[in-house]
């Protein structure tokens, strides 16, 4: 026992220190449950009947089998379902929050020389969603707890932002979370740099057009030279054509992001002259100023649900009291007013900071006209058949990816309670948030503290957030920074998780102390492997 | 004999169809008012007659019909609406394209912006029509486009239709980047040499450019023709900055260039007749009248200001007196505003080319007019109130240019887009609602209080 211990002991310092993963700590697949039987579950088909009473198989990460009165598998873990309703794992059209891109600093010296390069310009082609994706359990938890199981996530700098990725909230490991690669192309009206062409709005909508033209006229040369060498000087190599190529010949589909209905329009325009394969992403809340032209062009629109006013809009200019009433009455009207005219489209978390305010976005939505069943094919089968995904997710039904949700009572209303989420056939469940039951603080922790753990024999800043009961922060490692979840306080107590990612490995970290003043003493458990002992003196300042 | 009968019937129908598309809308008189016709003679006391979008009949003792809506305008002056040729209004985003020395593939048409609420403000001053265009930043900048003020309609609806497509042209030291702060190199050029010279550089590059298009054409031509035992040849690679200086060789786009000295408006005059282009017009121009026996041979004319000068060092030698000189002896002047404030008071600003310079008023009201109006190509249809045009007209209480004046009504195709007695009517109103609205805000909340004390 005791040598047991000690080599728990030193293993946990060790990864905390060196971001070594030792076997017993990893987060594996293997160790999971692959079979699960979901009983006697409420289940809601978007555009078919729901399912009062019915039992979901999941076998492998598909979904096995839907229906009334099937038999439980020997092998499978069983959920008992009879006060839960099974939703379709929810899908964010695009999203952004699972990106970390890296900073961009111009370089000025470029200035003197004047050369700059496409990257310098806003054009960048080949910069891919799939190699900044940042994945891991605590973010997944987030999307988790409102439904979210699945998503899109596109670089969205620049001028031709970069090419989107769409990954299942499954696993830290991007190979195994993709989906698909290389999805769509973006394209911002963004300009890049005030020194560097193009830094006008009407520049970049000239410099898209060039742009296009010439991958255009790289893909005409380069198949000229690839038909018959003989007699044609072949033509240099480009990365940014090489990397448009498929988005200018309308194979694959592009999204423009639009600040407000005059980008819709410019984006139309654009789409109508190189015949482009497209989506408007609709930032600015304005396509339903646009909805003949958006039907003419038979447009798919992703829909944002912050519902700010764009500063172009006549209710801005006009001040902040009408700005705020449009904000209220106008713009929420959106989505409802797409859905009446029949322009097909999905909701996208652009814009929204996190996947609470993206839900609570479109139920506002919802408030303002937009049928909830609307709301809901716009989260699943929508998005899933806008790219080309219709036949893996979006309904729960036999041979799809085992992404759906399990809340007692509705998904799409406020305070909604997901108690199970399911992605790629992983179950995750939903711990009940501990603030409800607990004492009211007796204490505020908001500010920096230095924590010493003991046996690991480092120290680790936090800086803590305490909004009443909850608490969130960050905390400042050697070896990275990571947010707190789940965070509590209860009378003198308080508890928290840190999802630490290191070397390519998620580790769960479980504080628990109890304050008294400017110091706090207590634990902290690694999963069932390890713990240690912590105190903590608050940084004056 | 039975073939004529169809033809005649089907003429019958389709007159028909264009009698009642004609009389859906109710005709408009205005009554009693003091017409600056800006055509002829000023009519005291005349009315106005409009159909739709047109005037059908100045006078005066005009017939109303039945149908007609009358609206008495007793006292009042009408003169025709007021057209601002050089504004930066209606524009999203930057005025100018900086990043690069020559900007003609940029077109503000593509960033107009409708909810500009500049647009109103510009119908509170009698404005009808505007030229709004890119900056003065490069040598050869983008697209301008003119618009009418159809206020509360689209872009697109927005535009004035059939008036030639312009480029915006600048000279001096703007393009020279000279009050350029920002970090960064030194563009080229740093000369007034310069500033021209890159102007005919891009004109050589354009030419090339259209011989690579004639002699691919050519060959593709000859590849045809050989039913493939020539190979089809490789076509240029497109590029829409020398399309824009083809249009400007081609005469598709009249050139608007800004300008402060008169030698280089000399010289640049001398460099457009070479190369055959359409320059109309110098913006601002401020010595334009120094030259005026050029600007007249050539038939370029002014877009300029009333009275503002020396905000820079090119913008010294003039006067208040140089657009009314340049007047005079023939130059085409107009008044522009360049501003979207100055734009609501444009006839005041006229007003000063009498004060200063002695113009008549009849010269005055078409530096606003019927003046911008040649400059831009639209004279066809707007520019005076004559039967035949578009019913764009500006109502004030006053005479135009008398210094008191107030703009109480402005029409753009027959429509009223902006009525003052109704606009403070309708702001009283919303004043009063918002009071009525915080007061019962207020009310609750105290009985709420009250009652749970």
């Amino acid at each position: 026992m005791r040598n047991d211990g000690h080599r728990l002991k030193i293993s946990f310092g060790a990864i905390l220190l060196c971001g070594l993963a030792l076997s017993s700590f990893l987060y594996s697949d293997e160790e999971l449950h692959k079979v699960w039987a979901v009983k006697d579950c409420k289940v809601i088909r978007p555009g078919g009947p729901t399912i009062e009473k019915g039992t979901v198989l999941i076998r492998d990460g598909l979904i096995e089998a839907v229906g009334v009165g099937l038999p439980i598998p020997p092998d499978a873990e069983v959920i008992d379902g009879s006060k839960l309703t099974a939703y379709p794992g929810l899908i964010d059209a695009l999203g952004q929050s699972l990106l970390k891109l890296p900073e961009e600093k111009f370089d000025m010296a470029k200035i003197y020389s004047g050369e700059f390069t496409d990257k310098d310009k806003g054009i960048t082609p080949d910069l891919r969603a799939y190699d900044y994706v940042n994945l891991g359990k605590s973010v997944f938890e987030k999307y988790y707890k409102f439904g979210f199981t699945a998503g899109q996530v596109m670089p969205d700098r620049g001028i031709l932002t970069g090419q989107s990725s769409f990954f299942c909230l499954s696993n830290p490991d991007k190979a195994k979370s993709l989906i698909l690669r290389d999805v769509c192309l973006g394209i911002g009206f963004n300009t890049p740099s005030v020194m560097v062409y193009p830094n006008s709005l009407m520049g970049i909508q000239a410099y898209l057009k060039q742009v296009f033209q010439d991958g255009i006229y790289f893909e005409m040369n380069k198949s000229r030279w690839l038909k018959d060498m003989k007699g044609i000087k072949r033509p240099a190599y480009s990365s940014t054509y090489e990397n448009m190529a498929d988005y200018t010949s309308g194979k694959k589909p592009v999204i423009f992001l639009c600040r407000n209905q005059h980008d819709i329009r410019r984006a139309l325009d654009l789409a109508a002259e190189f015949n482009l394969n497209f989506f408007i992403c609709d930032l600015g809340n304005e396509s339903f100023e646009a909805i003949p032209e958006l039907k003419k062009a038979k447009a798919r629109v992703l829909c944002t649900v912050a519902f700010k006013a764009p500063a172009t809009s006549l209710f801005s200019q006009r001040g902040k009291t009408e700005r705020e009433k449009a904000e209220k009455e106008v713009y929420p009207k959106n989505p409802a007013k797409l859905a009446e005219a029949g322009i097909p489209f999905a909701f996208s978390s652009l814009a929204t900071d996190d996947p609470k305010s993206f839900l609570e976005g479109i139920l506002k939505a919802v408030e303002a006209g937009l049928p909830k069943d609307r709301a809901l094919t716009a989260l699943t089968l929508t998005p899933a058949s806008f790219f080309g995904l219709e036949r893996a997710l979006g309904t729960i039904e036999p041979g799809k990816i085992a992404n759906l949700v399990l809340a007692e009572g509705d998904l799409l209303v406020k305070d909604a309670k997901v108690k199970y989420a399911f992605a790629d056939g992983k179950e995750f469940e939903l711990k009940e948030t501990k603030t409800k039951e607990g004492e009211k603080p007796a204490v505020n922790v908001t500010g920096k503290w230095e924590v010493t753990l003991a046996q690991a024999g480092f120290k680790v800043t936090i800086d803590f957030t305490q909004e009443e009961a909850a608490l969130s922060g960050k905390m400042a490692a050697p070896f990275g920074a990571f947010d707190l979840t789940g965070g509590t306080v209860s009378g003198n107590d308080v508890s928290f998780d840190v999802n630490i990612s290191v070397g390519g490995q998620e580790i769960d970290l479980y504080f628990s102390a109890t304050v008294e003043g400017d110091t706090m003493r207590g634990t902290v458990v690694q999963g069932t492997s390890g713990s240690d002992e912590f105190t903590a003196k608050r940084i004056p300042g | 004999m039975k073939k004529n009968w169809t033809i005649l019937l089907a003429g019958l129908a389709l007159w028909g169809v264009a009698l009642t598309g004609y009389s859906s809308e109710k005709p408009v008189l205005l009554r009693n008012a003091n017409i600056i016709t800006v055509s002829g003679e000023n009519i005291l006391g005349g009315d106005i007659l409009i159909q739709g979008t047109k005037i059908v009949r100045v006078g005066k003792n005009l017939p109303a019909g039945p149908e007609a809506e009358a609206i008495d305008l007793a006292g009042q002056w009408i003169m025709p609406g007021i057209i601002d040729s050089h504004s930066h209004i209606a524009v999203e985003g930057e005025v100018n394209e900086s990043g690069e020395l020559i900007s003609s593939e940029v077109d503000v048409r593509d960033v107009i912006n409708p909810e500009d609420i500049n647009i109103y403000y510009a119908l509170t001053g009698g404005v009808t029509t505007i030229h709004t265009m890119h900056g003065s930043g490069n040598p050869i900048g983008g697209k301008g486009i003119v618009l009418k003020m159809r206020w509360g309609k689209s872009a697109e609806e927005m535009i004035f239709q059939g008036a030639p497509l312009t480029s915006k042209w600048a000279l001096g030291e703007n393009p020279k980047q000279t009050n350029y702060q920002g970090p960064g190199r030194a563009r080229y050029p740093k000369t007034r040499m310069g500033v021209e010279d890159s102007i005919r550089n891009e004109f050589e590059l354009a030419r090339d450019y259209m011989r690579q298009w004639k002699d691919y054409e050519k060959r593709l031509k000859a590849s045809q023709d050989s039913k493939g035992k020539i190979p089809a040849p490789l076509p240029p690679k497109k590029d829409y900055r020398l399309e824009g200086v083809a249009d400007i060789l081609n005469g598709k786009l009249w050139v608007r260039c800004h300008g402060y000295q008169s030698e280089e408006m000399l010289s640049i005059m001398r460099l457009c007749r070479e190369y055959g282009v359409k320059l109309v017009c110098f913006e601002h121009g401020l010595e334009g009248y120094r030259i005026t026996n050029e600007l007249v041979k050539y038939g370029v004319g002014i877009s300029t200001f009333a009275d503002a000068w020396a905000y820079k060092w090119e913008a010294y030698n003039t006067m208040p007196h140089a657009a009314a000189l340049a007047a005079k002896r023939g130059v085409v002047v107009a008044i522009n505003s360049d501003d979207a404030e100055r734009m609501r008071h444009l006839f005041n600003d006229a007003a000063k080319t009498v004060r200063f310079g002695g113009l008549s008023e009849l010269e005055a009201i078409k530096t606003l007019t019927l003046n911008p109006a040649k400059i831009m190509g639209i004279e066809k249809w707007v520019g005076t109130i004559e039967a035949g045009k578009d019913a764009d007209l500006a109502v004030f209480n006053k005479h135009p240019l008398d210094p008191y004046t107030v703009c109480t009504m402005t029409m753009v195709d027959g429509k009223v887009c902006f009525d003052r007695a109704k606009y403070l009517e309708d702001r009283k109103k919303a004043e009063e609602e918002k009071k009525k609205k915080e007061a019962e805000a207020k009310a609750p909340k105290e009985k709420k209080n009250g009652a749970e004390v």
